[in-house]
């Protein structure tokens, strides 16, 4: 069970036994007032009856005594009978209650020269019955009381009082489950942040609070944030650096290889070898050089998209005269060819150069490029790069895209002209227009570089920002 | 290709190795160590075209094109150390006509200068476009707005110029990129945008609104006469 549930039941719980207990004891108290009241009036009553027959019964004939005996029921809920000189005698209102509705332990009782009461149900109503002997003679007088209204009073009441403790439960329950969300809301504030932290906005921080008892977690967790954004910063800028300040000689080098190959002539069959091979690493190491800028500037969110929306016809046919794919036959669905894409050109055309440099340096060069309809048809569209093959290994089909994955095909010819991060990059450009790229095989056992990128109809959608980096 | 550039570099090995590409190829190089240094060379000899590096000692590369725009037009190229928007953006705003990027190639670089060098137009086109109270007179080389001169950059002029000749037509940005850069540039629609800014705030009345040059949206610019 969570933390919030339990506190949740140990509130109500608590707030139940608190309302019960509170609710017996108050039932019990009012009760044992309720029937002490009650008692007494009719004691007072029976004694006052008692009395008057004592003083009248003696004159009074024996076919009248049901007449006196009706005259004593003052507030008509109670019935009588006496017992005289060994006779039984009942009211005439209440027939039906004659000496064979009185206990007989307390008719045998009374009859010793005890007066007693007791409690007990009759007809399934609550009674008192008072037994009264009158001294001196042989009378014996019993009088039942009906404690109806009395049972009705503690039956409301307890009703009340349950609805009471009901209520207070409930209450209980909610104010634990109120204070606990209240307690566990800086924790979901917490694990939020840390969400957003590791999707990769790393400058989320939490709001600095009051609250002397969240102030320190507040603190240490955003120091926690500082240290890590500005590790992740150095790293990241590391290679950054490196990398600029590789920038110049770099210039300088291939600017003065120029001059020497434009001078190429002058120089011995070795010298101009030498100076091919020069050339050759050069060109090699200035793109490795550019891919680890790109890779970084990926990696430090210091990178923009400038976005265009462009049909996606339109767009591979720019590639393939402009662009990156330049001089590969373009294949179009014309199903597709109006659906519109948010790009960033200059990233698309990167895309494009890398697989077609990817595909000349493994596969024998690309062979087309094509454009096919995603899934769903309407707001997915794929821009389809093959080669000659030979195609991908299975397993090798994810690690490719990887940064300097050296796979099977390491050994390769052409495999030494490569950066070991044109697939990664690839795979960081698409990533950022929000589609996704892969490796399959193709009918005759070439590779299909599929980029799958979100399209839509015309005028359907404005420029996305959720294709920015997070 | 003949032509004399000013190379304002701070970078001693870039500078001279860049010399001696850019002599090879038959141009005039005259070389700046610092923006204060190039704008003292410039005024003593004019270039056909400036070549500034953005990080430079004392006043930056972006300052430095800024102080020759207010003597000049010459086509100004900018070397930024990144692609980044922002970079490139500011070399734009700050005047520049065009960029490379660091690490680049001479032959690279070359092609730019020869484009920028090559721009004089020699299509048939009226003597005289007009919109609104602006007056381009390609021949001459002027723009006048209310019959008072505006001052724009080569680039900027050409692009007026595009823009003029093809009234009330969408010009994509790859076709201006064609068209006035010149030269075999993918998708870099910054150059465009960024001129097109620039040619705003100088022929339009309201450039934050503007009523002449228009964009349309996903697919260019066009001429509103």
């Amino acid at each position: 069970m969570g933390l919030r549930a339990r506190v949740t039941v140990t509130f109500g719980l608590g707030a139940l036994a608190l309302s019960a207990s509170m609710a017996a004891l108050t039932y019990l108290t009012a009760r044992q007032f309720i029937l002490h009241q009650r008692e007494t009036s009719v004691l007072g009553q029976a004694y006052v009856n008692a009395s008057l027959v004592r003083s009248t019964l003696p004159g009074t004939s024996a076919d009248k005594i049901p007449q006196l005996l009706d005259s004593l029921d003052t507030e008509g809920s109670s019935h009588s009978v006496v017992q005289s000189d060994g006779r039984w005698y009942a009211a005439f209102a209440s027939s039906f209650f004659t000496e064979n509705q009185i206990p007989a332990e307390l008719r045998t009782l009374v009859q010793t020269g005890t007066p007693a009461q007791q409690h007990y149900q009759l007809n399934g109503h609550p009674e008192l019955v008072v037994g009264i002997p009158v001294k001196g003679e042989n009378i014996y007088y019993f009088e039942a009381f009906s404690l109806d209204e009395q049972a009705r009073t503690l039956q409301i009441l307890a009703l009340v009082l349950s609805g009471a403790a009901l209520v207070t439960t409930l209450a209980g329950a909610t104010i634990g489950r109120w204070a606990s969300g209240r307690l566990l809301r800086p924790l979901g504030d917490v694990s939020q942040a840390a969400e957003t932290i590791a999707g990769g906005q790393l400058d989320t921080r939490l709001t600095a609070t009051d609250d002397a008892d969240l102030a320190p977690l507040a603190d240490s967790f955003n120091r926690m944030a500082d240290a890590l954004q500005e590790r992740i910063r150095r790293e990241a800028r590391f290679s950054s650096d490196v990398s600029h300040e590789l920038r110049s000689p770099l210039t300088t080098l291939s600017t003065s290889l120029g001059v020497l190959q434009a001078h190429a002539t002058d120089l011995s069959p070795r010298g101009r070898q030498a100076l091919d091979l020069l050339a050759a690493e050069l060109r090699r190491f200035q793109r490795m050089v550019g891919d680890l800028l790109e890779m970084s500037r990926v990696d430090t969110g210091s990178t923009d998209l400038s976005l265009d929306e462009v049909e996606v016809g339109e767009l591979a046919r720019q590639m393939v005269t402009a662009g990156g794919a330049r001089g590969i036959r373009l294949t179009v669905d014309p199903a597709v060819s109006d659906l519109r894409l948010w790009v960033d050109k200059r990233r698309i055309d990167r895309v494009l150069t890398n697989l077609v440099d990817n595909a000349g340096q493994y596969a024998g060069g690309a062979t087309g490029l094509s454009v096919e309809a995603g899934d769903p048809p309407g707001s997915r569209v794929r821009l389809i790069v093959s080669d000659r093959g030979p195609g991908v290994a299975p397993e090798e089909r994810q690690q490719i895209f990887e940064r300097f994955y050296r796979g099977q095909a390491a050994g390769q010819r052409g495999a030494t002209e490569g950066t070991g991060l044109g697939l990664a990059l690839v795979a960081e450009h698409v990533r950022l227009h929000g589609g996704t790229v892969w490796v399959e095989d193709g009918p005759d056992g070439e590779n299909r570089f599929v980029i799958d990128l979100p399209a839509h109809r015309d005028g359907e959608t404005d420029m996305p920002t959720s294709t920015r980096r997070p | 290709m003949s032509g004399r550039i000013l190379l304002v570099e701070d970078d001693e090995g870039i500078r001279v190795s860049l010399r001696l590409a850019l002599e090879d190829e038959g141009y005039d190089v005259d070389e700046a160590g610092s923006g204060e240094q190039a704008l003292e060379r410039f005024a003593e000899q004019a270039a056909d075209v400036v070549l500034i590096d953005i990080m430079l000692p004392g006043i930056d590369g972006f300052e430095t094109c800024r102080q020759l725009r207010r003597v000049s037009a010459v086509p100004v190229v900018m070397v930024t150390a990144r692609t980044d928007t922002h970079d490139v953006v500011a070399g734009l705003e700050a005047g520049a006509d065009d960029y490379v990027t660091k690490p680049f190639v001479a032959k690279e670089l070359s092609a730019r200068i020869r484009a920028l060098l090559r721009r004089v137009r020699s299509v048939d086109q009226p003597s005289v476009l007009t919109f609104g109270r602006v007056e381009v007179r390609p021949d001459e080389g002027t723009v006048r707005r209310d019959s008072a001169e505006v001052h724009c950059t080569r680039t900027e002029f050409r692009l007026l110029c595009e823009l003029a000749a093809n009234p009330g037509k969408v010009l994509s940005r790859e076709l201006l990129l064609d068209r006035v850069w010149g030269y075999d540039y993918f998708g870099d629609g910054r150059l465009v945008d960024v001129h097109i800014r620039r040619l705003r705030t100088k022929i339009e009345p309201d450039p934050a609104n503007p009523r002449h040059i228009l964009t349309v949206r996903g697919m260019g610019y066009k001429l509103a006469v």
